[in-house]
Parts: C-alpha cells; sequence; structure tokens
C-alpha cells in the first residue's frame, strides 16, 4: 500500500516538471510584460526592474534560475504586488478557497452520491425523471451565469442571503457561492453513481445478498455501496481539479479573497512569479488529491490492495 | 405423505418483456420436492431450469413476470412481498450459485457475509454467530476456518469459495437447498468434494436439494428424480434410473448419447479418430523442454516471484493426429498452448516445426509460419471482432496469406468453408453478436481453417458449448480432420471431451507433465495417482456404475505454482529436492507410455 502510494508519487515528477516548463514559456509568449502599463516607465527604471527581476538574461537562464528557486522551495517575489512573496500571497489566500472548496467537494460527494442512490433505486419513474431534469440544468448552465442568476434571486429578489463577499466568514456568506460551485459536481457524480448503483444492483452477489433474506438496507448500503462507489472516487480526483479552477471564477464572482482572485489578477498583469507559482500550488494539491484517490481506492476494494 | 411435500410448483409461467417483445422463459412447470430428495433438473441454456427457481426465491430481474404457483409448504410465494419473502428465503429456503467468485461480495469479509444471514433471520448477535459459522465452515470441511472468516473471496480458490457459499446457505438449516450449476466452474476433482458435501448434508440433516444442471453425470451421481426441460417445459419427468436406462422421449436420449462417456467399457459408439498412418512419426511439430516462467512482482522492492506455468515439457505430434491435453485450472495448458504457437515466447526450450525451430524465426518469418499454425479459443463470440461480419472474419486469413487471390475467389472460398463446417452461406453479412455460441465457434472453427493449416490448436474450444452443439462441434472437427489431414492440438479441462476426439492424451499438473500415453491406454490403465484421480472424479451418466463406484482422494489439493513444494505432491520422498526446481522425470513403463515418477499411490491416499 504504501509502496504503491510511493510508487505514484514518484511517477508524478515528471508531471510537475513538464507543467512548470510549459507554463514558464507559455507565459513569455503571451504579449505584454508585467511593467508594461498605460504610461510607459522610463527607459532606466524598466532596466533596474528587469536586472532585479532577471528578466535582463536569457530565456533558458531565467527558467533554470526559475527551477533551481522552485526546488529550493522559493516560489519567488510577485512581480507587481511588491510587498509580498508569492508564497506569502498563497497564504494569505489559501483559508478562504479552502473553506469553500472543501465545503463544496463534500456536498458534492455527499448529495451526488445520495441523489444518484435514490435514482437507481427508483430507476425509470416519475422520481427519478424529475431529479434526473433537475440535475441536467446543473450540468449544462455554466457557474458564471449560475452564480449572478443565484445573486439575483436569493440576494437581491428573496433577500434571503448576502449577494457577496466574506463579511463575518458565517454561513449565510458561504452558502450561495459552495452551491455554485458544487452544482455541477453534485450533477456530475449523481449520473455516475445511478450508473453504477443500477450495474451493481445487477451483479451476482447482490442476487446472492438477496437470496440470504437481507432487507433493502443492509443490500444497498452494506452490499452495493462500496462497489458502486468506484466510478465516483475514480472522478474525485479530476473533480476536485475542476474544483479548484472553477473556484477562480466563482471567487471573482462573489468577491472571496481567496487565490482565485489573486490568481486571475495576476494572468491579466503578466505577474509571471504569481501566476507561475499558483499554478504549482494548485498542481502539488491536485496530484496530492488523487493521491487520496488512490488510497480510497484501495479501501473500497480489497483486490487493488493484494495487487 | 403431503406432510413431507416442501415445494410444489405448478402450471408456472415466466416471461419477461424485452425490447424484441415477450420471451416466454418458461411456460407451464409442474413439478415438486419432497423432504430429504434430490430433484435433479436437466436441461440446456435456455430451457428456463434457472429461471423456475429463480422465480421462486423471487429474484427475476426485473422485467419479468410470474404466474401459477410456487407453494413452500402450502404458502404460495409468487405474490409474497418482499418483507415476507425475506423472512423464507435465507432461512427456510437457500440457494447456490454457479459461479462462487461473483456471488460473494468482493468487499466484505467471509464472516461478515455469513453473519449477517444468522443476524436477519436469528437476530443473533457477532459471537454467537461466529461460532455457528465456524461450525459450518468446519462441517464443508473448509481447512482453517477461523482464518477464513477473516478472509476476503478473493483470497481463497474457486473450491473454498463454493464451499464458503454451500456453508452460507446451510447456516440456518434450511429445508430445501437451490443449487444452480454448482459445479459447472470448477474442477473435475473439486467438483467431486462438493457433491459428496452436498450428498452428506442431505443424508444427515434432510436437507432438500433441487440440482439445477446440464452435466448429465452429475444428475446420476447425485439425484432421486429428474426432470428433463427444453423451451421452458418438462419433456420428460421420473426416477433417475428411469431416465437414464429407459428414456421416452427423443430430446432425453440426444442428450444422453450427446454426453462423453470416458468409461471404455461402455457400449455407446465412440467416434474414433483415425488411426494414424505408420511411419509418419518424424519431425512434424517438436516440443522439447519449453518452459514459460512469469514474475510475480510483489512490491516495489520485494524479488519477483517466478511463476513456472510451464515447466521443461516435451512432446510431440504427428500429422493427422490429435493430441489431447487434460488439466485442471492452473495446470498452464492455455499458456503451453500459446507457447506452442510463440504467442508468448518461451523462456526456455525449443519448438520446431518440419525441423525449423520457431524460436529463432523473426516477426516476418514467424508470420509466414502462421498460415501452417492455427488456433480456436475457448469464447468463441468474445474472440470474434464485433464490428466485422463473419465473412471478413473467415476470409482475414486469406487476405494475409493468399493474396493472389481475387476478391471474389475468396469470397467463393469463404462460402464453401462456410457450408462445411455446417454455416448457411448466406449469413456471410452477419454480425457475431446475431449468431448462436455453436454458429460462433463454427465461424472461428471455419477462420482456423480456411488457409489450410496442417495444425489447430483447440484451446477449450467447446467448453462454453451445450452439450448436443459440443457433439456437432467435436464431429465436425473429427471431419475436418479427416478431409484435411489436419493435426490437432486439443486443450480442455474436460477429460471426457478430450477421450472422445483424441489419439493421445498428455496430462498437465501445476505445468508439468504427468502422463503422456494413448487415449485408450490412459483410461483403461492410467499409472500416475494423479490421473487415477482425475478420472475418477469424473461423474459417469450411468447411476447405477457411479453410485457402485470408489472415488481416489489424494491428500493435498490443486495449490499454487508459485509454490515449489506443490508439484512434489505426488513424490513427497523427494521434498528435500523442490528448493531447487526439481521437476518428477517421466520414465517409459511400457512402449509410448510415459509416467512422472511418483510415490507409491498407498501412501498418497487420503
Amino acid at each position: 500500500m504504501l509502496n504503491y502510494a510511493f510508487k505514484r508519487l514518484i511517477t508524478t515528477i515528471p508531471v510537475v516538471w513538464i507543467a512548470i516548463t510549459v507554463c514558464f514559456f507559455i507565459l513569455r509568449l503571451a504579449p505584454g510584460g508585467p511593467f508594461d502599463g498605460e504610461r510607459p516607465l522610463p527607459e532606466a527604471v524598466k532596466r533596474n526592474l528587469a536586472a532585479f527581476y532577471n528578466l535582463d538574461k536569457p530565456l533558458v537562464e531565467q527558467y533554470l534560475i526559475y527551477v533551481g528557486n522552485v526546488l529550493r522551495g522559493d516560489l519567488g517575489p510577485s512581480f507587481v504586488t511588491q510587498d509580498f512573496t508569492v508564497a506569502e500571497q498563497i497564504a494569505i489566500g489559501l483559508p478562504y478557497t479552502i473553506i469553500v472548496g472543501g465545503l463544496a467537494f463534500a456536498l458534492a460527494i455527499i448529495a451526488g452520491v445520495l441523489c444518484g442512490i435514490f435514482g437507481a433505486l427508483k430507476r425509470n419513474q416519475l422520481p427519478d425523471f424529475v431529479l434526473g431534469g433537475i440535475i441536467l440544468s446543473g450540468l449544462v448552465l455554466p457557474n458564471f451565469l449560475l452564480a449572478p442568476v443565484f445573486q439575483l434571486i436569493f440576494g437581491l429578489e428573496l433577500n434571503w442571503l448576502p449577494v457577496g463577499g466574506w463579511g463575518d466568514g458565517s454561513i449565510r456568506y458561504l452558502i450561495l457561492p459552495v452551491c455554485v460551485l458544487a452544482l455541477p459536481h453534485i450533477a456530475r457524480i449523481s449520473r455516475l453513481m445511478r450508473g453504477s448503483m443500477i450495474e451493481v444492483l445487477g451483479t451476482n452477489f447482490i442476487r446472492t445478498a438477496r437470496s440470504k433474506g437481507l432487507n433493502d438496507t443492509p443490500v444497498v448500503w452494506r452490499h452495493a455501496l462500496k462497489p458502486a462507489l468506484t466510478p465516483v472516487v475514480s472522478y474525485l480526483g479530476p473533480a476536485a481539479g475542476y474544483l479548484l479552477t472553477g473556484s477562480l471564477v466563482v471567487e471573482t464572482i462573489f468577491g472571496i479573497p481567496g487565490i482565485g482572485r489573486y490568481f486571475i489578477n495576476a494572468a491579466l498583469n503578466r505577474d509571471y512569479g504569481m501566476v507561475l507559482g499558483t499554478v504549482i500550488f494548485y498542481m502539488v494539491l491536485i496530484i496530492v488529491l488523487n493521491l487520496i484517490v488512490d488510497v480510497i481506492y484501495a479501501w473500497l476494494d480489497p483486490r487493488v490492495r493484494s495487487q | 405423505m403431503t406432510q413431507d411435500r416442501i415445494l410444489e410448483i405448478r402450471d408456472l409461467q415466466v416471461d419477461f418483456d424485452t425490447e424484441d417483445g415477450q420471451v416466454h422463459a418458461v411456460s407451464g412447470i409442474t413439478c415438486h420436492i419432497d423432504a430429504g430428495e434430490c430433484l435433479g433438473i436437466v436441461g440446456e441454456s435456455g430451457s428456463g431450469k434457472s429461471q423456475t427457481f429463480l422465480a421462486a426465491m423471487g429474484l427475476l430481474s426485473r422485467n419479468g413476470t410470474v404466474s401459477g404457483a410456487i407453494e413452500f409448504r402450502g404458502q404460495n410465494l409468487i405474490g409474497l412481498g418482499i418483507p415476507a419473502l425475506n423472512k423464507i428465503r435465507g432461512d427456510k429456503i437457500s440457494m447456490i450459485f454457479q459461479d462462487p467468485l461473483t456471488s460473494l461480495t468482493p468487499h466484505m469479509r467471509i464472516g461478515h457475509q455469513m453473519r449477517e444471514v444468522l443476524g436477519a433471520h436469528r437476530g443473533m448477535g457477532d459471537r454467537q454467530a461466529d461460532q455457528v459459522c465456524l461450525d459450518w465452515l468446519e462441517r464443508v470441511r473448509i481447512p482453517e476456518a477461523a482464518r477464513r472468516l477473516r478472509q476476503y473471496p478473493h483470497e481463497l480458490s474457486g473450491g473454498m469459495r463454493q464451499r464458503v457459499m454451500i456453508a452460507m446457505a446451510m447456516l440456518c438449516d434450511p429445508d430445501l437447498l437451490i443449487a444452480d450449476e454448482p459445479t459447472t466452474a470448477l474442477d473435475v476433482t473439486i467438483q467431486a468434494e462438493i457433491l459428496d458435501i452436498m450428498d452428506e448434508l442431505r443424508r444427515e440433516r434432510g436437507t432438500a436439494i433441487a440440482l439445477i444442471t446440464h452435466d448429465m453425470g452429475v444428475v446420476a451421481r447425485m439425484c432421486d428424480r429428474v426432470q428433463v426441460m427444453r423451451y421452458g417445459a418438462y419433456v420428460e419427468a421420473g426416477l433417475t434410473d428411469d431416465i437414464f436406462y429407459n428414456p421416452q422421449h427423443d430430446y432425453t436420449k440426444k442428450l444422453l448419447n450427446a454426453v462423453p462417456r470416458i468409461d471404455p467399457e461402455a457400449s455407446i459408439e465412440r467416434p474414433i479418430p483415425k488411426p494414424l498412418a505408420a511411419g509418419s512419426k518424424g519431425n512434424f511439430l517438436k516440443v522439447d523442454n519449453v518452459e514459460v516462467q512469469f514474475k510475480i512482482r510483489k512490491g516495489f522492492f520485494a524479488r519477483p516471484d517466478i511463476l513456472r506455468a510451464v515447466d521443461q515439457v516435451s512432446f510431440d505430434v504427428n500429422p493427422g493426429e490429435t493430441l489431447g491435453i487434460v488439466g485442471e485450472s492452473g495446470s498452464g495448458k492455455s499458456t503451453l498452448a500459446r507457447a506452442v504457437l510463440q504467442l508468448i515466447p518461451p523462456t526456455a526450450g525449443n519448438v520446431s516445426w518440419l525441423g525449423t525451430s520457431l524460436n529463432d524465426l523473426d516477426q516476418e518469418e514467424m508470420k509466414a509460419k502462421r498460415s501452417d499454425l492455427q488456433i480456436v479459443f475457448q469464447d468463441p463470440l468474445a474472440s470474434l471482432d464485433p464490428s466485422m461480419t463473419v465473412g471478413a472474419s473467415i476470409m482475414e486469413p486469406l487476405k494475409v496469406f493468399e493474396k493472389h487471390l481475387s476478391k471474389d475467389q475468396m469470397r467463393a472460398k469463404v462460402q464453401d468453408m462456410m457450408e462445411r463446417v455446417g454455416l448457411d452461406h448466406t449469413m456471410i453479412n452477419r454480425y457475431p453478436h446475431e449468431l448462436s455460441g455453436g454458429q460462433n465457434q463454427r465461424v472461428g472453427i471455419a477462420r482456423a481453417t480456411i488457409a489450410r493449416p496442417s495444425l489447430v490448436i483447440c484451446d477449450e474450444a467447446v467448453s462454453a458449448l451445450d452439450v448436443s452443439i459440443r457433439a456437432q462441434i467435436l464431429e465436425l472437427l473429427m471431419g475436418l480432420q479427416k478431409e484435411f489431414d489436419l493435426s490437432f492440438i486439443f486443450i480442455s479441462h474436460d477429460l471426457s471431451v478430450v477421450w472422445e476426439i483424441s489419439h493421445r492424451i498428455l496430462v498437465l499438473y501445476l505445468g508439468t507433465v504427468v502422463e503422456l500415453t494413448d487415449s485408450d491406454s490412459l483410461f483403461r490403465n492410467p499409472q500416475h495417482p494423479y490421473t487415477k484421480q482425475l478420472i475418477s472424479a469424473v461423474p459417469l451418466p450411468d447411476p447405477r456404475l457411479e453410485r457402485g463406484r470408489a472415488r481416489i482422494k489424494l491428500k493435498g489439493e490443486l495449490s499454487s505454482p508459485i509454490d515449489p513444494r506443490a508439484r512434489m505432491r505426488f513424490l513427497p520422498s523427494k521434498l528435500h529436492l523442490a528448493s531447487q526446481g526439481y521437476v518428477p522425470k517421466l520414465e517409459e513403463r511400457m512402449p509410448g507410455h510415459f509416467v512422472a515418477e511418483h510415490d507409491p499411490i498407498e501412501e498418497l491416499l487420503v
């Protein structure tokens, strides 16, 4: 088991390296730079800045310096927000992103799995169709549309919930962003869950369980749930990725001071250090989450463990 | 004796709503089972024999509808609500299924799966239930029962899993045990043990058994009464002896005649394979000390275990000859077949074809040889490309090996070949899923033989087929052999099939040759204890003979090919050599009759 996790960890190293490399060069390909404002800076200042950030060196050298720094755990300075290093800025935004993302993730799993099981048990009956329809709308509406619609309905019309901001950090400020972030994943997870649950309910071992005279409750929760979760779990890795990238947009719309907002600003300002730093951070996060998913996999299916 | 009547089925009908309209799976079945009796329900696939009893258990798939009456001790089970049904199934009636691996929940420990039966029906707590489970596991002769309770299904062997299923079904001491093809997926020696256990339960606890099977041998061994089923209805019912010795219905007769019997005394006609031309020996196919080893990685740093799937196997095949290879699962028979065709490169040893060693050929040269060497696989549907018409599948070898033919010539040849293997040539544009299993296997055979190979390897080619279809395919193979002077290597776990078609037979045990001789001597005069055990384990479709037959039981059971000690099972006196990779040596006891060295059988018996 540890062996397996270790092996998976090692194979991610080249992935991280390739991603850093690609990001580094693509950013430089994009027109403009961090110091191209509306009013051009004096030539001497520009030269000084370039020298400070190593921008005057050949690109390959800059790249090597950057990778060297990352290896030492230093994500470097922000090019725009001079007072903070990239690492500091991520640390400031992180708690907000984690709270919103984590809650959305949990909501997506719980609601998705429950809806999926419900749909499977009532398959091809009215409740299944109704639920399916609602879920489909969650799937097709993008979050940048859903968010303002929710803001309009629940915030402005009904006046139940605040439209945005972090406020005092209470649950009222979290409900809308978390729901918007979670909805498409509830939809996907419940579809996956419904399908795999139907499949599992048709297997031989469920037939055996029923032949033993067990009621629906133990049959579904004890015998069918774990194997039916397998496809859902394998979706959780990518889902975590979607959630994080989705949070970039949602955080901006709801005015939550998480990493996402910094990231979008940084990208617009060509803040090379900040963008790369955030990318690396997200990447490591996604890799770790995927690793956790693999471990859960082994827990679900004892056969994976002994392979 | 109505008080002894356990189950009574009257005018049962089972229909399924499918996209192609209604399918009548069972139409008007009437039967009964009394306490302590074993009723055999025999039929080929699709005869509705399983559906009858799944209906009784309320386990039909959702599109099924039932009418008629299924009375358990006077209570009609049809229309009973799930809660009421759950009081009966698992408690008064229990069921075991064909495939014990998929029939156990993979992620739950054996103990947990067994306990919940007692929890549901007896309200027993875990500790008390564990004791009962342990008792039953020991009763079905599972070694180290206490440890098994904590294991997962995949950690047990196939025979062990089926024993767990039986123990689980017996926990509440049911009145009726429904066994749906309980031994079909198991090796013969394991089958014999499972049948013994079931027979014991019936005698000791008075449990009635409904045994659903396609195997006439199993029926002869186990059942008091038999019902023969076809197309959802009974064609004949009666006492076992009457059915076997005085069958009335044509279908019953056909079924009985289709079963190959391995007792050489049997008077039934056996299609004799063509005798070999004298002096045809030589360098046709020669397999010399072939070994295939696989590395089993256990962990990132651990040293890999070596699985010796095939170990120092030598034999030759003569022109026009059929060499049968029998062995139980894990004996390496399929690996050997693939090694001969170089589909898996042998780790050591040499395969030569017409004097040329196949090992040294490069890919192009090997491809040229393949027109001579073909293979037919077990699962006919899975081994044909589902997106190709059967005509295109059959034509493929021509496109590779006889490129000079025009499209029309190829088509004509394909149609010719289809007629030859008993397929209507108008089927040329059909797809595999539109054909039956038997028809698909004919396609497989046509594909393998169309380029006129000299040697065809049949790897469990008839194992997935019903008995009557199987008999037809065997006949077809023998016909093709006569016509084209083909050689076959015929691989199967089924001794009776191998016996029927082969000139010579090679018995494999854990990758090593145990015995090699012509098929008559193998069955008349088996030498090796393992061969004797195998032959005695095959149930004969003859109740009187079967009842009086003594079974040979040897110590130990088929174990892992990774363990070097396992192959010394019949030579315990040289066990100390096992770690050096010693393989029991073959000796020629009689001309042409090779036997691996073994200790006297008296010392090996249980």
